[in-house]
C-alpha cells in the first residue's frame, strides 16, 4: 500500500492537477495521515460502493477529479463498475488487486485464480482490463506494486483523461497469520519478478492464470464523449435554448468556496 | 434564509401529490435527484426530471437503488441539496446507505411511497408497511426523522420541511408517503419564492488547517464543509473520532454514536408536529397518520354527530414519535383508536406510550379502502362500551359479510 500511496502522489504532482480538486471515494479505509499527507479529501464508504458515491460527487461538483480507490470491485462493486464504464463517468477507478480477502483471512474472491487457493477454486477468475474496456471504459492498465514509476506515469495520464479510466494494481496486503516483511519481500518481488510488460497489449490476452507470467501495461487509450458531455449535446439539441446546461462552467468559488446559489 | 426563485413555481396549482412532492422539492432548493424508477413514485421523478432541466438541477438514473443512495449521498457532499424518490422494494435496498449517511452524517431526503409489500407485493396499491423499516431498518443504534403527508398541498410542504430538517440536524429525513396520496390529485398553492423558508447548510468557518469534520456543536450538529474547497478531510463509515479518523474502541464508540441519538432525542420537540382536532372535551381519540388520518377526520365527524366525544391526533411527524404528547393524552382519554394501513406497527408505539393507561384499539384498515370510515366507526362505538382498561392491544376485529 505504502508504493501504491507513493505512486499516486507522483501521479499527482506529475499530472498538474490540484490536489485540493483531488477526492478519494473508498471502500477500503487508508491510513487517515496518508490523506492529509497528499492533500486529498477522503471518503471512506460502504464496500464495493465507491464508484456510485464518486458518481454523485462528480455530478454535484463537475470540477472535482474522483478516484474511487475500491478492493471489493468485482463482488460487491461489480455492477457499479460495469455501468460507470458504460456510462462513461470521468473516473479513475483505482482497483487494489491482491486476489484475495486479505484482511480477513485470505477467502477467496472472484480475481482469484485456482493455484492461489488451497483447495483451489471452482470458477473463473474475472479479466478486469477486458471488463472495463468491453464495457466502454476509456483507459485500462494495470501494474504491479512495484512498478513505482510506470504506475505514477499511468496514474498522471488517467488523471488529465476525460472519461472513465481504470488501472488495476496487483499488491499483497498484510494477512492476520504472516507479517508484513515476509509480503514485502517475498510476494511483492514475485508479482514483480513473474510479469512482463506489454504495452497495448489487446486485454482480451492479459488474464491472469498461473502457467502464464502477468502481463502489465498500458492496454488500451480511447476517446469517447462522457456522461456530461452527452447529456448536454443531447437535451440542448432537443429542448434547445430553455435547457440551461449542467457543469459546463465550473462552480465559481464564492465566500470560502461554497457553490452559490445552490 | 430565502429560496432560489428559479424553481418556485408560484400559484395555484391541480397537482397531483407525487408531482406536488417534485414541485416541493425544486422549491426547496433540490439540485440533485439520483434515483431508480419503481412505481408508484415513478411522477416525482418524472416531474423532477423535466423541471431539472429548466432550473439547471441535473439528474442520473442509476443502476439500482443501493447505488442511486450512494450518488446522492456523494452529491451532498458538494453542497448541494439532493434527494431520492423509491418504494418499498427500494427502501429495502437503500438500508446500507441510510446506515452510511447517518454516520456520515449527510443531508439528503429520500421519499419513500409505499405500496403494498412484503416483497414485490402490489406495485400500485397503497400500504402504511414501511413505517417500522424506516426507523429500524439499517443495522447499528440511529435516530430517524419521518414526515407522512397526507395530502397533495402537505406532500409540498412537507418535503421542503424534509429538506429544512436534513439540513439543520444533518441527518437522512424520509418523506414516507403511501399510494394514495401519491395519485390523489388536489388543489396546491405554492407560495411565492419569498415566502419559502430554507434551512441553510451550517458551514464551518474556521481557518482551514483547524478543521475537524466531526466536531460536534453543542447541539451536537457538526459543521460541513464542501469537497474540493481544500479542507483535505477524511470521513469514514468506521466508528471515528473528530478528525473523521477511525478508532476501534468502547470509548469511541460511545463518544461517537451516543451524539447521533441524542441530537435527535434532545431536539424532538422542535422537530415533532402534530395536528389536533377536537381534543379538548375528547374521551375517545384517533391516532392516525398519512392517507388514513383522511378517514380519521371523517370518522370524527360522524361520530361527533351521534354523540359520541370523538378527538383525532394526527402524526405528520412519526419519527421521532410524539411520546410525551400520547403520555399525556393517555391520562385523559377511555381509548385511543388507531388505523393504519399495515397489521399494527406504530399502534405498537401508541400502546407503549399509553403506559397502560387507556385502551388502545387497533383498526387495521387496508382492505376496504382507506376511504370506507364503516370500521372505525365500529371501532368508536366498541371503544365506548370498554368500560376497564384492558391489558394489551385490542385488535378490531372486521365483521365480513
Amino acid at each position: 500500500m505504502n508504493s501504491i500511496v507513493t505512486a499516486f502522489a507522483k501521479g499527482i504532482e506529475k499530472s498538474g492537477v490540484k490536489p485540493s480538486m483531488i477526492c478519494v471515494p473508498s471502500d477500503i479505509p487508508f491510513e487517515p495521515e496518508v490523506v492529509d499527507f497528499l492533500g486529498v479529501d477522503f471518503f471512506h464508504t460502504t464496500r464495493g460502493r465507491a464508484i456510485p458515491f464518486g458518481t454523485g460527487l462528480k455530478l454535484g461538483n463537475p470540477a472535482l477529479k474522483v478516484v474511487p480507490f475500491i478492493g471489493d470491485m468485482m463482488t460487491l462493486g461489480g455492477n457499479h463498475f460495469v455501468h460507470g464504464s458504460r456510462r462513461n463517468m470521468e473516473l479513475l477507478v483505482i482497483c487494489i488487486n491482491n486476489f484475495v480477502y486479505k484482511k480477513i483471512g485470505g477467502q477467496s474472491v472472484p480475481k482469484t485464480a485456482p493455484a492461489f487457493s488451497p483447495y483451489s477454486t471452482f470458477d473463473e477468475p474475472f479479466n478486469i482490463p477486458h471488463l472495463g474496456n468491453s464495457c466502454g471504459a476509456l483507459y485500462t492498465a494495470r501494474w504491479t506494486a512495484l512498478h513505482i514509476d510506470e504506475l505514477a506515469n499511468s496514474i498522471a495520464e488517467a488523471l488529465n483523461k476525460r472519461g472513465m479510466s481504470m488501472i488495476e494494481i496487483l499488491a499483497p496486503g498484510p494477512n492476520y497469520y504472516t507479517d508484513i516483511k515476509h509480503i514485502e519481500s517475498n510476494v511483492l518481488n514475485f508479482y514483480y519478478e513473474n510479469s512482463v510488460i506489454k504495452n497495448n497489449e489487446d486485454p482480451r490476452n492479459v488474464e491472469i492464470t498461473p502457467e502464464k507470467k502477468i502481463v502489465v501495461g498500458k492496454f488500451t487509450d480511447k476517446e469517447r464523449p462522457t456522461f456530461l458531455e452527452t447529456y448536454n449535446t443531447q437535451l440542448s439539441s432537443v429542448l434547445g435554448d430553455k435547457f440551461i446546461p449542467y457543469g459546463c462552467v465550473p462552480p465559481q468559488n464564492k465566500s470560502g468556496g461554497r457553490n452559490g446559489g445552490d | 434564509m430565502k429560496t432560489d426563485p428559479k424553481g418556485v413555481l408560484t400559484g395555484l396549482h391541480r397537482l397531483n401529490g407525487n408531482h406536488a412532492c417534485a414541485e416541493g422539492a425544486l422549491a426547496a432548493g433540490c439540485r440533485f435527484l439520483g434515483g431508480y424508477p419503481i412505481v408508484p413514485a415513478l411522477e416525482i421523478y418524472e416531474r423532477f426530471l423535466e423541471r431539472a432541466k429548466q432550473v439547471g438541477a441535473t439528474f442520473i438514473q442509476m443502476e439500482d437503488e443501493i447505488s442511486a443512495l450512494a450518488a446522492v449521498l456523494g452529491a451532498s457532499w458538494t453542497g448541494k441539496k439532493t434527494m431520492t424518490v423509491t418504494s418499498g422494494p427500494g427502501m429495502s435496498l437503500m438500508m446500507e446507505h441510510l446506515g452510511l449517511g447517518v454516520m456520515l452524517e449527510t443531508p439528503c431526503v429520500i421519499v419513500n411511497i409505499q405500496r403494498a409489500g412484503p416483497s414485490i407485493g402490489i406495485p400500485n396499491r397503497p400500504s402504511q408497511g414501511d413505517m417500522m423499516q424506516v426507523r429500524w431498518g439499517s443495522h447499528g443504534d440511529y435516530e430517524i426523522i419521518a414526515l407522512c403527508p397526507s395530502s397533495p398541498q402537505e406532500m409540498f410542504d412537507c418535503t421542503i420541511k424534509a429538506f429544512n430538517l436534513s439540513e439543520r440536524y444533518r441527518i437522512p429525513v424520509s418523506v414516507i408517503s403511501d399510494e394514495y396520496v401519491a395519485h390523489l390529485k388536489e388543489d396546491v398553492v405554492i407560495p411565492p419564492a419569498e415566502e419559502i423558508v430554507v434551512e441553510p447548510r451550517r458551514y464551518y468557518t474556521g481557518s482551514k488547517d483547524n478543521y475537524l469534520p466531526f466536531k460536534r456543536d453543542k447541539d451536537f450538529v457538526p459543521r460541513m464543509v464542501n469537497i474540493g474547497d481544500g479542507y483535505r478531510f477524511h470521513v469514514t463509515g468506521l466508528t471515528h473520532d473528530d478528525r473523521g479518523y477511525p478508532v476501534m474502541n468502547e470509548e469511541c464508540q460511545e463518544y461517537n454514536v451516543h451524539p447521533l441519538v441524542s441530537k435527535i432525542r434532545n431536539y424532538a420537540d422542535e422537530i415533532i408536529e402534530i395536528q389536533e382536532a377536537e381534543i379538548d372535551d375528547a374521551e375517545i381519540i384517533i391516532i392516525s397518520y398519512g392517507a388514513t388520518s383522511r378517514a380519521a377526520l371523517k370518522a370524527m365527524e360522524q361520530a361527533r354527530r351521534s354523540g359520541i366525544k370523538v378527538g383525532s391526533l394526527k402524526l405528520v411527524t412519526v419519527w421521532p414519535f410524539p411520546e410525551k404528547r400520547v403520555g399525556e393524552l393517555a391520562k385523559k382519554v377511555n381509548a385511543f383508536v388507531v388505523p393504519e394501513m399495515n397489521f399494527g406497527q406504530v399502534v405498537l408505539e401508541v400502546e407503549r406510550c399509553s403506559y397502560g393507561n387507556t385502551n388502545v384499539i387497533f383498526v387495521p384498515h387496508g382492505d376496504k379502502g382507506v376511504e370506507n370510515t364503516d370500521d372505525l366507526l365500529s371501532a368508536i362505538k366498541h371503544a365506548t362500551q370498554e368500560k376497564s382498561v384492558r391489558d394489551g392491544l385490542i385488535e378490531y376485529k372486521q365483521a365480513r359479510e
